[in-house]
């Protein structure tokens, strides 16, 4: 799923307790900012010319918030389509590990058009200039007249929480479930700006162009979203079939399987321990040759499987006690399809290296 | 209508300013505490983490207090 910040530009300190840095520069960011900032130019030169040929007469302010109405919006789009794009082709893939900067940037000038509106169209009279975009227009009950301001509103507070907690302290901190979960949001705030585009700008600028512009657009946010999960769809539907054939079994969700702790299952009577560890999956025989205590009941402690008994410990990429201990344990092939965890119940001789399998991000 | 949107501003106002002002102390005493990650941070990072502190900053007040326990 799409969200700012997959690895990035205000990366700074990674998760295992290292300092975090305001914004972690190499030369990949810097030349992706410059070419992002010149694109932003670009877009705000084009739009203010062409509203200047348009309407002589244009305002500054009205020209500043037309100009980072579209800049902003057509950068969202961009946002939402670099997910399912690097899904679909790994070419994209370095657009998506930067994506984190296009996002804040994003956010700012949204901002700039956010404030610049309030000020326009809510400031001048008596009331506070926020209870004026929620009371000046009540006409709820119709499309042309809708108060569209309020829609804008809520996503600009949706794109804030996003920005403001973009940096990897969020993420630690949040927790990684919670910090996803709010920047999945960002399906939300682009419902809420087409709503707010078609109920706003669209009724007084109608010329079906424009409406044509909105409904591509959406269309191609959606389409590539649908292509890519179909793609992927597809993709681990074969992966599935093909480990059937190969003698796999399909064991359970990865999420069932807590950090650094491991599901117990018998195969084929094979008493099997899968492990999740920073992640990764591996799988081992599920007891220890010290006292046959149960493995899968204890936790990875320092990379290691450690025995609940008495903390005898194993690697758990290849079942070897760490040296000078001896002792190693079966291992089994992982694999992770999708969301699943499969393993293949043929033990591996004692000590024998497996890679192990990456938990896929969604 | 008017009065409601009134209201919640000015709890929206109340709830950043406390926000704030636990940031202030939080980020001079607990930040380090809660988050080993941030000790020896330059002032660029503490800038760039303060709006959204001004938001969830009862988390960091509950985590703050856990680990004075």
């Amino acid at each position: 799923m799409l969200k700012f910040a997959d690895y990035g530009i205000f990366s700074g300190g990674d998760l295992m307790g290292v300092k975090y840095e305001a914004v972690l520069w190499n030369r990949q960011k810097k030349s992706y900012d410059i070419i992002l900032w010149g694109m932003i130019v670009g877009i705000l030169l084009v739009f203010v010319v062409s509203q200047f040929l348009m309407h002589p007469l244009i305002t500054l302010e009205t020209l500043i918030i037309r100009a980072t109405a579209l800049t902003a919006f057509v950068l969202l789009h961009l946002i939402l389509m670099i997910g399912p794009l690097a899904r679909l082709d790994h070419r994209f893939l370095p657009l998506l590990y930067n994506r984190r900067h296009l996002g804040v940037s994003m956010f700012l000038i949204a901002l700039v058009h956010g404030a610049f509106s309030i000020i326009q169209f809510h400031a001048l009279g008596d009331v506070n200039p926020i209870v004026s975009v929620f009371t000046s227009n009540q006409n709820y009950q119709a499309i042309s007249e809708f108060p569209f301001q309020i829609l804008g509103f809520f996503a600009l507070i949706i794109l804030f929480l996003m920005a403001a907690t973009s940096h990897d302290f969020w993420l630690k901190n949040l927790s990684p479930k919670i910090w996803k979960t709010l920047h999945i949001s960002v399906y939300l705030a682009y419902a809420l700006l087409i709503a707010h585009v078609a109920t706003g700008a669209l009724q007084y600028e109608n010329h079906p162009a424009y409406w044509a512009i909105l409904i591509l657009g959406f269309a191609s946010v959606t389409g590539l979203h649908f292509t890519a999960g179909f793609n992927d769809y597809k993709r681990l539907t074969k992966e599935k079939y093909a480990a059937l054939e190969d003698g796999f079994v399909e064991v359970c969700t990865i999420n069932e399987i807590q950090d650094d702790c491991a599901k117990t299952v018998f195969i084929n009577g094979e008493n099997i321990a899968i492990f999740k560890y920073d992640g990764n999956v591996s799988a081992v025989h599920n007891v220890c040759k010290h006292q046959m205590g149960p493995l899968g009941e204890g936790k990875i402690v320092d990379g290691c499987i450690t025995c609940p008994w008495h903390g005898y410990q194993y690697l758990p990429q290849n079942g070897q006690a760490p040296a000078p201990f001896t002792e190693t344990l079966h291992t089994y092939i992982v694999k992770v399809i999708g969301s699943k965890v499969w393993v293949h119940p043929t033990p591996k001789p004692e000590g024998t290296f497996i890679e192990p399998a990456k938990v896929e991000q969604t | 209508m008017e009065r409601l949107i009134s209201s919640l501003l000015q709890f929206v106002l109340v709830y950043l300013i406390l926000g704030l002002v636990f940031t202030i102390a939080f980020m001079s005493k607990g930040l380090t505490v809660v988050d080993e990650g941030t000790k020896e941070t330059s002032w660029k990072f503490k800038l760039l983490i303060l709006p959204g502190m001004l938001v969830f900053w009862p988390l960091f007040a509950l985590k703050w207090k856990r680990s004075l326990k």
